[in-house]
């Protein structure tokens, strides 16, 4: 099994019924040229991986843009359609009033499994006094974080409010929570592994897709920049399968990451067992 | 004289297939009433294509197979970039290279209402970037 951990629903046929907003979700996402895809479809892509669950992750800058790029309410669509499936994560945005609300209304009724930020499109530190709240109420309901971490190729998104260093913070604050920096922290590579190596709660997603291909940038990163046996002999726990699609299709950043020639059982641990503790919060064992 | 198109979909079961569509056009040209003339068929992608061949597994795996050793998926392609006019990786390079070895046309005649075609050939939609819904045109010119 292969459980997909970073997928941006932007595409999704039953969340783009109106032009004007899939639009401007697409233009402040920075997809262009491409058209919504029906789940049937999809499903049948991911099945070329061996993906049988997806993360869902929304969009929500809507304190700038006036409207999420993809709600919660989206997101809850989407799961209801293949509820076997898709997993979704609720968004707020915490420069609005009612972000809090919104937060506990998606864990609450739409049953949301946790929580995606973009510091880099929101433009503040994860740190911020606005976003601890939003953090708060995770450890409430002791559900996930994802933040985005690294370069976000969105619309008008800084990067450098997305640096894995500066998550630190929030890991040591919220010891029994949960939280992903995805992207492997890209460019940032070594200050996430030196995340993942010191907190149990830190945990990365391979979405990888900014230089060459497939096969080539996932070498750099797990071989090059990272030591060769980083991943085997240290942070095996810490790592998720995540896609990044629609920037990349899963199943090609499938190949790129199974090229690499990992144990069978780190293997394991990567497709889907780490993903599986991260969303239940189970303790982490040791490599 | 009449001119007759066609537009058909198709979605493969794999990534990589070759998928017969012989009985497809020969219906068309069934259906158009031309009783002469010539039939074109040809792919709407870049990363698929149109051929003839015989109809035999081990003859389409021997296709597939070959052309993956020419264009492999692990090639360093210049294509393999963040695209910014997408915001996405072209990854399908293989498939837009097995697509000009293919070709994304053939045209056969219409003779007597009905397709001219070798005893063993048959038409292939070869996709090569999938899995995707797809679409080609059956193009009739005749009388």
């Amino acid at each position: 099994m292969v459980i997909d951990t970073h997928i941006r629903p932007a595409l999704f046929s039953p969340i783009c019924r109106d032009k004007e907003s899939f639009k401007r979700r697409c233009d402040n996402m920075n997809y262009h040229l491409m058209g919504p895809a029906s789940i049937d479809l999809l499903k049948e892509q991911y099945a070329l991986a061996g993906i049988e669950k997806v993360f869902l992750l929304p969009s929500d800058c809507s304190f700038d843009t006036g409207k999420a790029d993809i709600s919660n309410d989206d997101i809850a669509l989407l799961v209801s359609e293949a509820p076997e499936m898709f997993i979704g994560f609720a968004s707020a945005d915490p420069r609005n009033q009612n972000a809090q609300e919104n937060l506990e209304k998606a864990f609450s009724e739409l049953k949301l499994e946790g929580l995606y930020i973009n510091t880099a499109r929101l433009q503040i530190e994860p740190y911020d006094k606005n976003l601890y709240r939003l953090y708060e109420i995770c450890k409430k309901y002791n559900k996930p974080i994802i933040f985005h971490c690294g370069l976000s190729l969105e619309t008008n998104a800084i990067s450098s409010y997305a640096k894995p260093a500066d998550f630190e913070r929030v890991f040591r604050d919220f010891p029994e929570t949960n939280i992903c920096l995805t992207h492997m922290g890209w460019p940032w590579v070594q200050e996430t592994a030196a995340m993942l190596l010191k907190y149990p709660n830190a945990y990365s997603s391979t979405a990888l897709m900014n230089f060459d291909g497939p096969y080539q940038i996932f070498r750099k990163v797990f071989t090059e920049d990272m030591g060769k046996l980083w991943v085997e002999h240290n942070i095996a726990d810490k790592i998720m399968f995540g896609s990044g699609s629609p920037r990349i299709r899963p199943v090609r950043s499938f190949r790129g990451l199974d090229s690499l020639g990992f144990s069978e059982k780190v293997k394991e641990k990567i497709y889907y067992r780490n993903a599986l503790r991260f969303l239940r919060s189970e303790s982490t064992d040791a490599v | 004289m009449q001119f007759k198109l066609k537009e058909n979909r198709i979605r493969a079961k794999k990534e990589f297939e070759m998928i017969k569509i012989t009985e497809e056009v020969r219906r068309f040209i069934r259906e158009s009433g031309v009783k002469n003339g010539i039939c074109y068929v040809i792919s709407e992608h870049t990363t698929t294509g149109i051929t003839v061949n015989e109809s035999l597994p081990c003859v389409e795996d021997d296709l597939m197979e070959f052309l993956d050793r020419i264009a492999p998926e692990d090639f360093e392609y210049n294509h393999n970039h963040y695209l910014p006019t997408y915001g996405t990786i072209g990854g399908n390079a293989p498939g837009h290279i097995k697509s000009l070895l293919t070709g994304i046309s053939v045209n056969f005649p219409i003779i007597d209402g009905e397709l001219k075609l070798g005893h063993a050939a048959d038409i292939y939609f070869c996709e090569y970037d999938g899995i995707k819904d797809r679409h080609y045109m059956i193009y009739i010119m005749g009388e």
